[in-house]
């Protein structure tokens, strides 16, 4: 089955060539471009696709609930289908291997025979087998009161899932409405519909949709898949049902193959990261199969009620567009001429300044030169202009990042370290198109490895993958000199958190998994964010050096008493023997220490006790003078959060003067 | 047109492969300038300058060589006083000379590094120095016990009677020299030597603890110099100078060759960054034979570096670099300016690293390079070509061109700086 998806490629790529020179110009549809190119997606094989599908769908649902403002509260469900199930799924009968010899697992039809004997352990041998299924089901719901809650799985989404559109949502591939320019989550718009295909090739089963808007009393269900030659959904049912529940979101069920074994870490890592940089979700996940000792749950609670603003959507920056955009922009524009359009198609030119490009462009333009007139080379021109001319850098207002509070607050939710530091770093521009560094770091916590922890983030999805050449790591590892901030690179649990937001984020490769090290900008706007974190956090950590000082202080002198009483006693000694023997003189004084040293009056006890009080004193006298010092510190407060209950109003509040007592019925 | 040139070059005998070999004069006349040369630095030289002379002595710090027994009363009296402090209960502490580099001071009058009165107390009851005060009782109370017996040994040995205390070497040596500071007496006065590093050979005679010995009868290797330098005396020469190498691989050259034998000298090396034993070794040669020395080290900044210890003292030991330091040692090669003039090839140079040229810039801006101006011109030509050389680049000649010609050449022209 794996090996069955690159050779189908690759067949359909020679083909086509050849095809073409000798008949007729065949097209190709995008979805059938997509089957063949899957791997471009992220569904390179079952394991990936399985990722892969779980993220574009939780990346969809917490765009549509944030689109409307809503806390996002998410469940993901994987059940593993065994064959036996699958084939009844699909009506067919599970049929007994005539010609065992025909199978390619020939070699494990023993294990096979010992796996029909004892059907528990039988999922483990099946999974191998080529027909298995696995099943996401995604739910997308926002249970929260007020009835006003919508969340579905399309990225530009923010109105609701109408009822008639859904077969085309997922149902037809590049089909999106969005030409504006924003910071969006999706890596490449085929979300959902990617998982379609997938299930298409791989299970045959259709996809199913429910859904429920704001302001319907009815829930949409729409079962479909697509027709990939044609680009079309192909509907099996569409219908309107009843709400009874009033229950508002969407809801998602696809049958894919899928590989758990192999992603299990992968994605529960996405899971544990997603968590930590959007704090104000809430996710189950639910990992289902027959063996109930293989299953999993976890419930990533929500720590705060606080969502970062929906991104903008904002207008070109002149200096990032090249000439197709400005070709489409020009189609698209209902701007008549040529002043109009540069000023309202684009930031940061106003009125002069487009006057004055507009003398600087030649002759032939004049501010009412229409726009749609204008010809390939007058386009040529004016890009050429927006290259050299010198613009306003775009502000980073139309840019949404997890914030400090939400990044630290993440940290803290999901690893418990020892000290936490934050840092936000003001919007910079690379090409045209602005970003916003944000970094933690921590240090000590729950399931951290000692060393270096990198967690990645751009436009607030965890990357987890090619994680070598991406900018952070690089920079995590190679320019930060964590020694200077007392932080030992390779003893401590170091958390490093840097999530990049961008209209554009800048990624290298075709899996869009990494961001490169090569953009100068970038790479040292998360140095100094990582390094801002650093310096937060030296101090903190100097002082708890300095706490752990006073803490072991008495213990580290008394450690060197035995040696230097010795050291003292035995030259004392000697000189006691040569006094006795009178070979030396000494003054009164002296000569009286010595007797006494003769006549095991002083002995190395004695020194010992003396210089053991002596310590013991000026431990404490320390001890005092830092207290005095630093005084009764206080830890900074840190706000709570506690999760309001579903305020249903079936419970009675007693009120008294000082509390309220709250009694549900 | 490399067959022309080599063609040329055969015609010439072996003065193109050995350039500069022409300009030789013969062996005895080049002794002859030697000798005059010899007779006049001997006769021009005067009583040393102390500290005492400046009126230094108040504001500078120095130590002296003293006997086992006033050491031995000496450690006896610290340790009285250490044992009167504790019994008031107040603890123990020591007064240590700060040897730190802002305590040092270059005096051009004497031409080396002195320490400066600056100290530091180092207490037992606290926790910065509470390590470092065990460290200096225990090797106060070793010491004690070698003024006892009367015996010498190794700072490897001192090293060994506490690992679990002293850690690592480095620690036990640096509290040694503070002890040295604190008894006010030179480092072999506390018994403690370093292994043998050093070697000589040569025109000299001289007796090791009674026995004599012989330099040029000591075979290829020469003669270790002793570790313990009061044991040496009765040094006796017919060399006309002595000749400094800074590194292993040219002492024997010119050992295996028996230059000394060609032009009467004794030949030391300390094999790189000498040791005290070396020092001493040279400073007493220099002051029993008033002999000229001529260095030979590599041209980069840590030659000139090497031979800066040998004339002004390190700073590690400025307090006792007036039994350390040589005065006047000449700088004979190889020099930057050599390089051009003696046609070493390319492929012989190395660039400099960004460290080598701070180095050297570094050493601009000391007072005994400054004092030099031929050293200040030299080392300017390095840091601007950006190249060194070791003094094997001249093998690309021939292996003995160092010996046959570039050194017979250098004291033709009494080419030193």
């Amino acid at each position: 089955m794996e090996s069955e998806c690159p050779t189908e490629t690759k067949k359909g790529k020679s083909k086509t060539p050849k095809k073409a020179k000798e008949s007729i110009l065949k097209q190709k549809s995008p979805a059938e471009f997509f089957a063949e190119n899957k791997n471009i997606a992220g569904f390179d094989n079952p394991g990936k696709c399985l990722y892969t599908t779980v993220r574009e769908l939780v990346e969809n649902a917490l765009d549509s609930a944030e689109a409307i403002s809503e806390l996002p509260v998410i469940e993901i469900t994987i059940e593993e289908i065994v064959k036996s199930k699958f084939n009844s799924m699909i009506g067919l009968v599970d049929r007994e291997r005539v010609d065992e010899e025909l199978y390619d697992d020939y070699e494990t039809a023993k294990a096979r025979e010992k796996r029909l004997a004892k059907e528990a352990r039988a999922q483990e041998i099946q999974a191998k087998n080529a027909a298995l299924g696995k099943k996401v089901k995604e739910h997308a719901v926002s249970k929260s009161s007020k009835g006003r809650g919508e969340a579905s799985f399309y990225r530009d989404n923010g109105r609701g899932m109408p009822h008639d559109d859904i077969p085309n949502m997922f149902g037809r591939v590049l089909s999106g409405t969005k030409y504006g320019l924003k910071q969006t989550r999706g890596k490449f718009g085929l979300g959902a519909k990617m998982a379609l295909i997938w299930s298409k090739m791989s299970t045959g089963l259709p996809i199913e949709i429910s859904s429920s808007m704001r302001g319907q009393n009815y829930l949409s269900f729409c079962r479909l898949d697509i027709d990939i030659h044609r680009n079309i959904p192909h509907i099996h049912l569409h219908e309107k049902r009843d709400n009874k529940d009033k229950w508002r979101g969407a809801e998602i069920q696809v049958v894919i193959e899928g590989n758990w074994t192999t992603y299990r870490s992968k994605i529960l890592h996405y899971m544990r990261q997603m968590a930590v940089i959007t704090p104000y979700a809430q996710f189950l996940f639910k990992f289902v199969s027959d063996a109930p000792d293989k299953n999993v749950t976890i419930k990533f609670a929500r720590r705060t009620d606080v969502m970062p603003p929906v991104p903008v959507e904002t207008k070109h920056h002149p200096s990032s567009v090249d000439i197709l955009l400005i070709k489409r922009l020009i189609a698209e524009t209902s701007k008549q001429n040529l002043m109009q359009f540069l000023q309202h198609e684009f930031v940061n030119i106003g009125k002069p300044l487009a006057e004055r490009l507009i003398g600087e462009m030649g002759p032939e333009f004049s501010p009412k030169t229409a726009v749609k007139s204008l010809t390939d080379q007058q386009i040529v021109r004016i890009h050429q202009l927006f290259r050299q001319a010198k613009f306003d850098d775009p502000s980073g207002d139309c840019l949404s990042p997890a914030g400090e509070y939400n990044l630290r607050l993440g940290i803290i939710k999901e690893l418990h370290p020892d000290m936490v530091a934050t840092y936000s770093g003001s919007a910079q521009v690379f090409e045209g198109h602005p970003f916003i560094v944000e970094a933690g770091v921590s240090v000590g916590g729950k399931d951290v490895k000692q060393g270096l922890n990198i967690f990645r983030f751009a436009n607030r999805i965890p990357l987890l993958f090619e994680q070598g050449g991406d900018v952070v790591t690089r920079t995590a590892l190679k320019r930060i000199s964590w020694n200077n901030y007392k932080i030992n690179q390779t003893q401590d649990k170091i958390g490093v958190f840097v999530s990049i937001v961008s209209t554009k984020i800048p990624f290298k490769g075709t899996g869009k998994e990494y961001i490169g090290d090569d953009i100068s900008e970038i790479a040292s706007a998360v140095k100094s964010a990582i390094q801002q974190c650093c310096i937060q956090l030296k101090s903190k950590i100097v002082k708890k050096m300095q706490a752990r000082e006073q803490q072991e202080r008495k213990r580290n002198l008394s450690k060197y008493i035995p040696d230097a009483t010795n050291a003292v006693y035995d030259v004392l000694k000697e000189m006691a023997k040569s006094h006795a023997s009178k070979k030396k003189r000494y003054e009164e004084g002296d000569a009286d220490i010595l007797r006494k040293v003769s006549d095991h009056l002083i002995t190395k006890e004695t020194l010992y006790e003396k210089l053991t009080q002596h310590v013991e004193k000026v431990d404490y006298e320390m001890a005092l003078e830092y207290a005095t010092q630093t005084g009764v510190r206080e830890e900074p407060r840190e706000d709570i959060y506690l999760e309001s209950l579903d305020d249903k109003g079936n419970f009675f509040d007693f009120h008294s003067p000082i509390f309220v007592f709250r009694l549900f019925l | 047109m490399a067959d022309k040139k080599r063609r040329r070059a055969d015609s010439d005998s072996d003065s193109a492969s050995q350039p500069f070999k022409n300009l030789l004069k013969s062996d005895a006349q080049i002794l002859k300038i030697l000798k005059s040369v010899t007779s006049s630095s001997s006769s021009s030289t005067s009583k040393p300058l102390t500290l005492a002379d400046l009126a230094l002595s108040a504001t500078c710090r120095e130590v002296s060589d003293l006997s086992l027994s006033s050491v031995q009363s000496t450690i006896e009296a610290l340790v009285l006083q250490l044992t009167h402090q504790i019994l008031s209960g107040q603890g123990f502490s020591f007064t240590v000379p700060s040897r730190s580099s802002s305590n040092q001071l270059y005096v051009p009058e004497l031409d080396r590094i002195v320490l400066k009165d600056k100290s530091t107390v180092r207490p037992f009851s606290h926790i910065s120095s509470v390590r470092k005060t065990t460290i200096t009782a225990k090797i106060l109370s070793l010491v004690h016990q070698l003024c006892l017996k009367n015996i010498h040994v190794t700072k490897r040995d001192l090293f060994y009677t506490d690992v679990k205390l002293f850690q690592d070497q480095v620690q036990s040596d640096a509290v040694l020299d503070d002890v040295s500071c604190i008894l006010g007496c030179t480092r072999s006065s506390l018994n403690v030597i370093a292994a043998e590093k050093g070697v000589v050979v040569g025109r000299l005679i001289f007796s090791d603890n009674g026995d004599m010995i012989d330099c040029t009868k000591m075979g290829m290797g020469g003669k270790a110099i002793p570790p313990n330098i009061d044991r040496v005396g009765d040094m006796q020469s017919d060399a006309l100078f002595i000749l400094l190498v800074e590194k292993d691989a040219a002492y024997i050259r010119l050992a295996e060759d028996r230059f000394y034998n060609r032009f009467p000298c004794i030949i030391v090396t300390a094999k790189g960054q000498p040791d005290v034993a070396t020092r001493l070794f040279l400073k007493k040669m220099k002051m029993e034979l008033k002999l000229p020395v001529l260095a030979l080290v590599d041209s980069d900044p840590y030659g000139l570096k090497i031979l800066s210890v040998y004339g002004c003292g390190s700073k590690n030991m400025s307090y006792d670099s007036a039994n350390l330091t040589t005065p006047d040692i000449k700088w004979l090669g190889i020099r930057p300016s050599d390089l051009d003039k003696y046609k070493i090839p390319e492929q012989c140079r190395l660039p400099m690293t960004e460290q080598d040229i701070k180095t050297g810039k570094d050493l601009l801006e000391e007072d005994f390079v400054k004092k030099n101006p031929g050293w200040v011109e030299e080392l300017n030509l390095m840091v601007k070509t950006k190249q060194k050389a070791e003094i094997q680049a001249l093998s690309s000649f021939g292996f003995q061109y160092l010996s046959e010609v570039y050194l017979p050449l250098k004291l033709q022209q009494q080419d030193w700086l």
